[in-house]
């Protein structure tokens, strides 16, 4: 069965930020240099092909653009200036627009405007709300406790609220995703069990982004920094999320303050800062290859991931200095950028932390089908072609 | 035909170890010390040298010699060289005769022994020949300085203006009514992008503005007579409806520049060529370009338009030889529909991209960036188009494997422009017979040397330019036309023709007049006397191949310097 050519889909990509992947022409230098191809995940040469082609249902069934971790050095090597990693990076965008049910994700990674303003008028209703709910329900002098100007109890009705709608949407997008790299047209034949096998990568890329600490195998430090920061980050965000969706109450005490809160919120808030500055950091000089090209959605998601931690930082600090008043107007700033925050991630780039190591679980299960199908006879080239 | 006193002198080179490590040149050189009348005999390191060729100079002048032998490399090497020091000498320079101990021995044997003994008799061969040799002359004819240009294209219009420029006059022959060729069929050219009718209309004015070109339109050569500088050729021009006239001119030179055809792109049937309305060859498509309007039959603009390379080239079936200038045309219909319609998509399906030329391997890059969409297909395999299903966005589909992603696909189109190649033109061996050149199995005109004499055939006075020798783009085949040119205008420079005095010669008295000979003669060489009733060799066309002298069969014609006399003795040396 032939396979329709979209020729109109290489214009599309080039709104995700895939511009100069017509350059390419195949010599194959990005998949020899990088750490991560190997003979089931040719990348990125195979999806940079299957784009120039409009290939679009063998791109919809690719977890190739997700085990790349942008470290360039394909960029580097290129001798035709295709920038293979701008192109899987670009990819990634288009593919969690794929997922997206709503379409907000391809309206938002086609438009920065388009989101700017999203976010805009989130954070102003947000903001609204907050001043409407605490002048009217609070005192502004008081931060905790009893007559509070925003109780914790209601940014934790708010926050379940929010996280019953995105993980709604999560929901559906993830097994969307599901849907087309493993159960779709391109489906092997295998047995259940393989998901329980490989279950364990989930978690385990999830806690540990190992694959990203492997990336550039050119690099003279025994750490690769990059890797370190983003750890700080996603650690700092996960901690922050279970502090903000569960102890609530803790987090927002009075004097009396749990050290062990303390203590994380404390480590969460300096993985986050630092995580923020240190890729803001990056962007702004453009010290490598991948820090180039920022999309719009690169900066959005840095900028509101930087602010909102300073906010939260900085209301923490005028609390427990004492300057209630200017802890409770920090407040409201910071709610509005964490409403926006939250409800925009899966439709955007922080999607990723979801994506990323489902995409790694995926590909686990389908490298052990492949070898599944091989123990059970079915010919390599097949095999080869399946994948 | 031996003198009374033969002085031979004998000089075996070493050419530095190339024949010394196998042939053992000095037992040579000491065992033909003894033979009849060598007076002497002499191993060199490099005879070919400035010593080496002093070295015979000085014998010649000191000891008397009046007879020369090399035995050295091929005499395609160094004939001339030491035909020269003979001349220097003082003797006649066919006094020379050289045994090939190198390409036909030591570069061949291992056997030192038996390659010495090999060496040996081939010197031996060639002493004895010497014996015989003649004094011969070089003969001298003049030249006329009119040349004949066949074909109007830009090779022919480029020739006939660098020789009129140079104030010598051309004719120029157009077979059809007007000048321009195919370059006059062509929008834009790659990949610079310049019109190819300003192009061609530099050249035309350039040719009206100059004097000595005498342009004959609706014209074709139908004989042509004669020798290198002294062609007698016939032209036949048909005028509108009266009787054809018919034109004798003499000309020195002949420039054939008859150019190309395209392959009929009807031959392929799975493209639906004629049948599909929409597919058209690259000519067609060349045709929408100049008339500024890109369309499909029905009047509509295309939104998928697909090239297809290759379309008769490169292929087992039609022709295996590639057209060479396509690709880059196809690179430039996707720049020109990418401009004019800037809404519409540009699929590229290739065998494999051939981007040689000056600037062209850029414009391949600038394809990239344009978003021509390149799908590549294997040799000898065949994309199938075929109309749509209803709801399809597009008109036609072309279904293929596509080579570097291992896919089979179906691409979309409104538009299949069929880059068809290049071929022989019909009566391209209508055109090599009446000028005496000859035609390789695609009908395209053969070279003297494919490298180092790429304008010259193998007729002296018959040049070739352009893609009537095979296919060319544009630069190359200009640059051709002016080396044809340039041969001609420096051969016109010298004033007359030297001809080699080896040549074969009719005796008369014993020419029965069967005229066996003119048929045999590849080179158009021999003429017939219808008065006399006897045969006669044109010195200046003879090539010395033997092939007239072997068939006489009245033993009437003898080939100089290669007489019976000079080879049997010759085989005598070599047996003894």
């Amino acid at each position: 069965m032939a396979i329709r050519v979209n020729p109109k889909l290489i214009d599309d990509l080039e709104k995700y930020g895939a511009e100069d992947v017509q350059n390419c022409y195949h010599c194959g230098n990005c998949s020899a240099v990088c750490p991560h191809a190997d003979d089931v995940f040719v990348f990125p040469r195979k999806p940079m092909r299957h784009l120039q082609m409009g290939l679009e249902k063998k791109l919809e069934q690719a977890l190739e653009p997700w085990m790349c971790y942008y470290c360039g050095q394909c960029s580097e090597q290129c001798p035709r200036g295709a920038e293979p990693g701008e192109t899987m990076m670009s990819l990634r965008r288009w593919l969690i627009s794929r997922y997206d049910f709503t379409g907000l994700s391809r309206l938002f990674f086609r438009s920065t405007q388009a989101e700017i303003v999203a976010v805009l008028l989130v954070a102003l209703l947000t903001g609204a709300g907050a001043l409407l709910y605490g002048f009217r329900r609070g005192d502004i002098r008081v931060y905790s406790g009893a007559g509070a100007f925003l109780p914790s109890s209601f940014i934790h009705v708010l926050d379940l609220g929010i996280a019953l709608v995105i993980f709604a949407v999560l929901a559906i997008n993830v097994f969307r995703f599901w849907r087309s790299s493993l159960a779709g047209s391109g489906a092997l034949s295998m047995p259940w069990w393989l998901y329980l096998k490989k279950l364990y990568l989930l978690p385990w890329h999830f806690f540990t982004q190992k694959r990203y600490a492997e990336c550039d195998n050119n690099r003279l430090q025994s750490i690769y920094p990059p890797w370190l920061f983003h750890l700080g980050i996603v650690a700092g965000y996960v901690t922050m999320l279970v502090l903000v969706m569960v102890f609530l109450d803790s987090l927002q005490a009075g004097p009396d303050i749990q050290w062990s809160v303390h203590a994380f919120g404390y480590l969460a808030g300096i993985g986050l800062l630092a995580g923020s500055v240190y890729m803001l950091r990056l962007r702004l000089t453009k010290a490598r290859v991948q820090y180039q090209r920022s999309h719009g959605s690169d900066w959005i998601f840095l900028v509101m991931l930087f602010l909102m931690a300073l906010t939260g930082m900085v209301q923490h600090l005028l609390h427990r200095s004492g300057w209630l008043v200017a802890a409770n107007i920090t407040y409201v700033i910071h709610l509005m950028i964490v409403v926006p925050w939250l409800l925009r991630m899966p439709f955007t780039k922080w999607s990723h932390i979801l994506y990323r190591p489902l995409a790694m679980f995926f590909a686990g299960v389908r490298k052990a089908a492949l070898q599944h199908q091989a123990k059970t006879g079915m010919p390599v080239g097949q095999m080869r072609q399946a994948a | 035909m031996a003198t009374q006193d033969l002085k031979i002198g004998v000089y075996v080179c070493n050419c530095g170890t190339n024949i010394a490590q196998i042939v053992d040149a000095d037992a040579i050189q000491e065992t033909v010390s003894r033979l009849p009348d060598v007076v002497i005999s002499r191993s060199y390191r490099y005879m070919c040298s400035n010593p080496g060729q002093e070295m015979i100079v000085k014998d010649i002048r000191e000891l008397g010699l009046n007879r020369v032998v090399v035995a050295a490399c091929s005499p395609r090497m160094h004939e001339r060289t030491f035909r020269n020091a003979c001349r220097t000498g003082g003797i006649n320079p066919y006094f020379c005769e050289m045994a090939n101990i190198r390409e036909q021995c030591s570069w061949v044997h291992a056997d030192k022994i038996a390659a010495t003994e090999k060496a040996l008799a081939l010197t031996r061969g060639a002493v004895n020949r010497v014996r015989y040799h003649e004094p011969l002359d070089p003969l001298t004819a003049e030249m006329c300085p009119s040349s004949l240009v066949l074909g109007g294209g830009i090779a022919g219009l480029t020739a006939a203006l660098e020789l009129a420029l140079a104030g010598q006059p051309v004719y120029l022959v157009e077979k059809t009514e007007r000048l321009g060729g195919n370059l006059a069929r062509v929008d834009l050219t790659a990949p610079y992008l310049y019109s190819a009718r300003d192009l061609l209309s530099e050249r035309l004015t350039r040719l009206r503005q100059t004097p000595n070109i005498t342009v004959m339109l609706n014209s074709q050569l139908k004989n042509l007579s004669g020798f290198i500088g002294n062609f007698s050729a016939t032209v036949e021009s048909r005028n509108g409806s009266a009787s054809p006239e018919v034109k004798t001119i003499s000309v020195g030179n002949v420039i054939v520049a008859t150019g190309y055809k395209e392959f009929d792109a009807g031959r392929i049937t799975h493209y639906g060529y004629g049948k599909l309305p929409d597919v058209i060859t690259s000519f067609e498509f060349e045709q929408m370009l100049r008339a500024g309007r890109i369309q499909m039959k029905n009047g509509r603009t295309p939104q998928y338009v697909a090239i297809i390379h290759c379309v008769g080239s490169r292929s087992k079936e039609f022709h295996g030889y590639c057209s060479r200038v396509c690709c880059m045309t196809a690179l430039k219909y996707a720049h020109e529909i990418k401009s004019a319609l800037p809404g519409s998509y540009v699929s590229d399906v290739y065998i494999d991209m051939h981007a040689f030329g000056k600037g062209c391997e850029d414009f391949y890059k600038k394809s990239s960036e344009v978003k021509t969409l390149f799908l590549m297909y294997g040799k000898n395999e065949r994309p199938v188009i075929r109309k749509s299903d209803p709801g399809d966005d597009c008109e036609m589909l072309i279904e293929v494997d596509e080579k570097l992603s291992g896919e089979r696909i179906e691409i979309p189109a409104d538009l299949v422009i069929l880059m068809v190649g290049m071929e022989a033109r019909p009566d391209a061996g209508e055109v090599a017979r009446l000028v005496n050149i000859s035609a390789d199995k695609d009908g395209w005109f053969i070279e003297s040397h494919p490298k180092l004499d790429p304008v010259a055939t193998t007729t002296d006075g018959i040049y070739i330019a352009g893609t009537c020798a095979a296919p060319k783009d544009i630069p190359d085949t200009v640059a051709q036309a002016r080396a044809a040119a340039a041969r001609i205008l420096a051969r016109i420079a010298k004033g007359k023709i030297e001809i080699d005095g080896v040549f074969a010669e009719v005796n008369e008295d014993y020419c029965s007049g069967c005229r066996m000979c003119n048929e045999l003669c590849p080179y158009s060489a021999i003429e017939f006397d219808a008065v006399k009733k006897r045969s006669h060799v044109i010195p200046a066309a003879c090539k010395a191949c033997g092939a007239c002298v072997a068939a006489c069969p009245s033993g009437a014609i003898k080939g100089r310097h290669f007489t019976d006399q000079q080879i049997r003795a010759q085989i005598e040396g070599v047996l003894a």
